[in-house]
């Protein structure tokens, strides 16, 4: 006998990436369709249901339920199979999807989190680094003549020196700290379609922030605005409303005010999202430029302003767009329909030109 | 995954239990045990009792649901004994059980053991579990032949015929495909069919042939037939001249495929060819191993080698513990068949006086010594019959009764479809039903195992291809599985595959599967042409 011990490692490892691949096909579906509300709650972790695979044989039943095999090999019985998927994977693997780059943090971090994660490699181990292992062995092929594709020689060795494994390793990290100001205008229609995007919006930019940062690390702050700023609980946030004038700048004005009075501003990652219709009055334009340039820009982290189904009277992206076109903190989107949900996220957290 | 002599404790009790099965005359094979965590333990489940496997997503998910359940605390990892018998034998051991536990597992395997060693249908076999490491190797070796996606396309189909083994089916490989290697055999054994009255002994089969009294067209005929089949066999290397219920065993033999394919079919026949051993001869066998771990723990309990004598009677009447014939637990069953028929030899009610005599007091109080051993008497047994025959043999209505096989709860009725004919008595949470109803369930279970019964009757319908039939047994088959089945044979024969069932025609080629009515045929009428050398079913 000289297997010391027994275990179902590779096969497991085999089962668990056809989940990734069914999962990766899940993202996709999400993301075409710009649902994101299977995100669920705040770094809950998500349920996902796949159809079951089943070994297809001959077998007494009814053959009106369920469907035939769908690949050469599994086949689907109609059950499915139910799992849970960490929080931090499944937002991994969106942002994989989106290409989204991980947030730029600043701040001291004195206060460390540690994890393990896969980084080294290592000749013995449990999971196979299928890419490295056919680096080494491509090397080797070649080197020992096995690959010479000159003289038609295609063979690849895979012998056991080549052979790497993702060990685990302590990983130390700083904590950082953000926080987060969720902007929106009540004086225009937020009810419907427009309020339902909107949540699907700050749902994203909260579960992205939480998981760039850590859960405990983000502060979400709501703000509410007409004529008067002022804070508000975030289920206010979709709830308030008042038909009247309007003047954004003075949320911003607001936001600059708590960032400054109420947070370390050398060691807090700061993040401002408006949501409006953009229709704007008077210098209200002019005003909010003003202060993005010279109060908020040197300090915050990012600065998104999305036109909500704006309309022939939006007018704000319009005169930021005189100042922020492509710029690093400052990011602008128009949304016009449910398809833009991606879009619009994209346009918020990719490198300028990449989205 | 350590040796049992790392533990000094279950070292001393394995070397006990052996010394009392050997004092005792048991026949066993070398049983090397091992003690496993209950991960392992799951794995090895997972793995069909051998300590290594190929990679495959199946195994994986079973393992990560099995995991899961453990972790959630659905499922317990607390498992009786797992033994791979053979010789060596192989068995396992939990390390979260007791001393106690420990020895009755030990003793249970001796039973095992011995059984396979014994059993009329050879279960035991020389290093099995060597030669299935052997086979993971190649399995290993021929993934990377192959490439990935190849490896899992092939594994998965494979998968889907495993169902399809029969090793020791009427039908079995060797009765129903003859090729170079057993070519002779089976020649003489179909002659043999329909025996020419020989008037005088020839000295040579020449002399055999020429002396026979057959008409020339009969003999031209015979002659012809004969031909045909040594043209078969060099043209395709086999021939089928019945039907073949092994159909994993077939294609393992003729399938055209790569070494790495032939590789995978290989471990996959040879892992599983043990199951039909064990549906074949569960209840016997289970008997036999509480029967002997019975008698071994007495005389542990008896030298104070173990303690815990009360906690063993409960585990045991767990284990033995009576249900319904359609939940038949062998453990009960077999158990208590075993005792039943040590007391008719030990008592001489199987000698022919005991059956003549009249008298009904004199049979009821009989006790005369039978001219053969109990123990002796069994061991024949075990050597000649399975449990179809056991049953048939010794499960008695009086004991259906006693067993407590009839006794349904009554939850179970109306799923059982029983009529109110079939009900003998009730009462507030049971009703019993007919023993003679039950009997007749019981050995009907071994004609079809509740599993569709599937022959291979053509190997050259449509291009080559291979023809299946469903014998009828009033059920049919789920249909949407018919062809991602039928497509994975496809897949491994590389070429048509047909099926016919309850008066379809289903074929699967060139991705596509296509349906017409045939006629419905007998599976004693496809036997009937296949002896004629003729085709069952035209395409």
């Amino acid at each position: 006998m000289q297997e010391d011990k027994i275990n179902s490692n590779e096969s497991e490892g085999v089962f668990n990436d056809f989940i990734d691949e069914k999962v990766s096909d899940m993202i996709d579906e999400i993301l075409n369709e710009g649902n994101l509300d299977t995100l669920g709650d705040r770094g809950s972790e998500i349920i996902v249901e796949i159809d079951d695979i089943v070994v297809p044989t001959f077998s007494y039943g009814d053959g009106s339920e369920g469907q035939g095999g769908g690949g050469q090999g599994p086949g689907r019985e109609g059950g499915k199979i139910r799992f849970n998927l960490p929080f931090n994977k499944f937002m991994a693997l969106l942002a994989e999807k989106l290409r989204l780059p991980n947030l730029t943090k600043e701040g001291k971090g004195k206060i460390k989190e540690v994890s393990y994660e896969f980084r080294t490699f290592a000749p013995v181990g449990v999971i196979l680094d299928k890419k490295r292992t056919f680096k080494r062995s491509l090397r080797t092929s070649i080197g020992t003549g096995t690959y010479a594709p000159a003289q038609g020689r295609y063979d690849i060795q895979f012998l056991r020196r080549d052979k790497r494994f993702k060990v685990p390793q302590r990983v130390e990290k700083p904590r950082f700290k953000a926080v987060v100001f969720y902007m929106g205008d009540i004086s225009y229609s937020t009810y419907g379609q427009r309020l339902a995007s909107e949540k699907k919006m700050v749902n994203f930019i909260k579960n992205w922030l939480d998981f760039n940062y850590g859960a405990r690390n983000v502060d979400h702050r709501f703000f509410v605005h007409d004529v008067k700023a002022y804070e508000v609980q975030e289920n206010e946030f979709y709830q308030v409303g008042n038909i009247g004038g309007t003047r954004a700048a003075i949320v911003f004005e607001l936001i600059y005010q708590i960032a400054f009075g109420e947070y370390d501003t050398g060691t807090t990652n700061f993040y401002g999202f408006y949501f409006g219709d953009g229709e704007i009055f008077g210098s209200d334009g002019q005003e909010i430029v003003q202060i993005l340039k010279e109060d908020i820009c040197p300090v915050f982290n990012r600065i998104g302003v999305v036109e909500v189904f704006p309309s022939q009277w939006s007018k704000l992206i319009v005169e930021l767009e005189k100042e922020f076109v492509f710029d690093r903190i400052v990011r602008l989107s128009r949304y016009r329909s449910n398809s833009d949900t991606v879009l619009t996220i994209k346009k918020l957290f990719a490198e300028p030109g990449q989205e | 995954m350590k040796p049992v002599k790392t533990d000094p404790v279950l070292h001393e009790l394995e070397s006990r239990v052996i010394w009392h099965a050997n004092d005792m005359g048991r026949t066993l094979p070398e049983i090397r045990f091992f003690i496993l965590d209950r991960i392992e333990f799951a794995s090895l489940l997972e793995k069909h009792v051998y300590p290594t496997s190929p990679v495959n997503i199946w195994e994986g998910k079973r393992m990560v649901t099995k995991k899961f359940n453990i972790e959630t605390g659905q499922e317990s990892s607390l498992y009786y004994e797992v033994v791979q018998t053979g010789n060596p034998a192989y068995a396992y051991l939990n390390n979260s059980n007791s001393p106690m536990m420990q020895a009755s597992v030990m003793a249970h395997v001796v039973g095992h053991c011995e059984f396979s060693e014994l059993n009329v249908l050879q279960d035991s076999n020389p290093d099995r579990t060597e030669y299935v490491m052997h086979l993971v190797k190649k399995v290993n070796m021929g993934q990377q032949q192959m490439g990935e996606k190849n490896y899992i396309q092939f594994w998965n189909a494979a998968e889907s015929v495993i169902p399809l083994i029969a090793p020791h089916s009427q039908h079995n490989l060797a009765h129903s495909v003859e090729d170079d290697s057993f070519r002779y055999k089976e020649a003489e054994s179909v002659e043999n069919d329909s025996p020419t009255p020989k008037l005088m002994r020839p000295y040579s089969y020449t002399m055999d042939v020429l002396l026979q009294y057959d008409s020339v067209e009969v003999a031209w005929e015979k002659e012809q037939k004969k031909k045909d089949h040594q043209e078969q066999i060099s043209r395709k290397g086999f021939r089928l001249y019945r039907p073949c219920q092994d159909i994993l065993g077939f294609l393992c033999r003729y399938a055209p495929t790569s070494r790495a394919e032939k590789a995978i079919l290989d471990y996959m026949y040879v892992s599983h060819s043990s199951h039909d051993f064990v549906i074949r001869s569960q209840i016997m066998n289970e008997g036999w191993a509480m029967y002997w771990e019975k008698k071994i723990m007495l005389k542990l309990f008896a030298e104070k080698a173990v303690k815990g004598v009360i906690d063993y009677a409960r585990v045991f009447s767990g284990v033995c513990s009576p249900r319904p014939f359609f939940m038949r637990n062998p453990y009960h069953l077999g158990y208590h068949l075993w005792n039943h028929i040590e007391e008719l030899y030990r008592d001489g009610k199987v000698e022919l006086e005991f059956i003549e005599e009249t008298d009904q007091h004199k049979k009821e109080t009989w006790k005369k010594p039978a001219r053969t051993e109990p123990v002796a008497a069994m061991e024949h047994l075990v050597r000649t019959i399975t449990d179809y025959e056991f049953l048939r043999r010794f499960l008695s209505e009086e004991l259906v009764e006693a067993f407590y096989l009839n006794r349904i709860p009554k939850m179970y009725v109306n799923m059982l479809g029983l009529n109110k004919e079939t009900i003998i008595r009730d009462d507030s949470q049971f009703v019993w039903i007919d023993p003679r109803l039950v009997k007749e369930e019981m050995l009907m279970f071994f004609t079809h195992f509740q599993r569709p019964r599937i022959y291979l009757i053509d190997t050259d319908f449509i291009d080559g291809g291979l023809l299946l039939l469903h014998r009828n047994d009033g059920k049919k088959l789920r249909k949407d599985w018919i062809r991602p089945t039928l497509r994975n044979i496809h897949y491994i024969w590389k070429g048509a595959v047909s099926l016919v069932s309850g008066g379809s025609l289903f074929t699967y080629s060139n991705n596509r599967l296509s349906e017409k009515n045939v006629p419905e045929m007998t599976f004693e009428q496809v036997i009937e042409q296949m002896k004629k050398s003729e085709k069952p079913i035209s395409a």
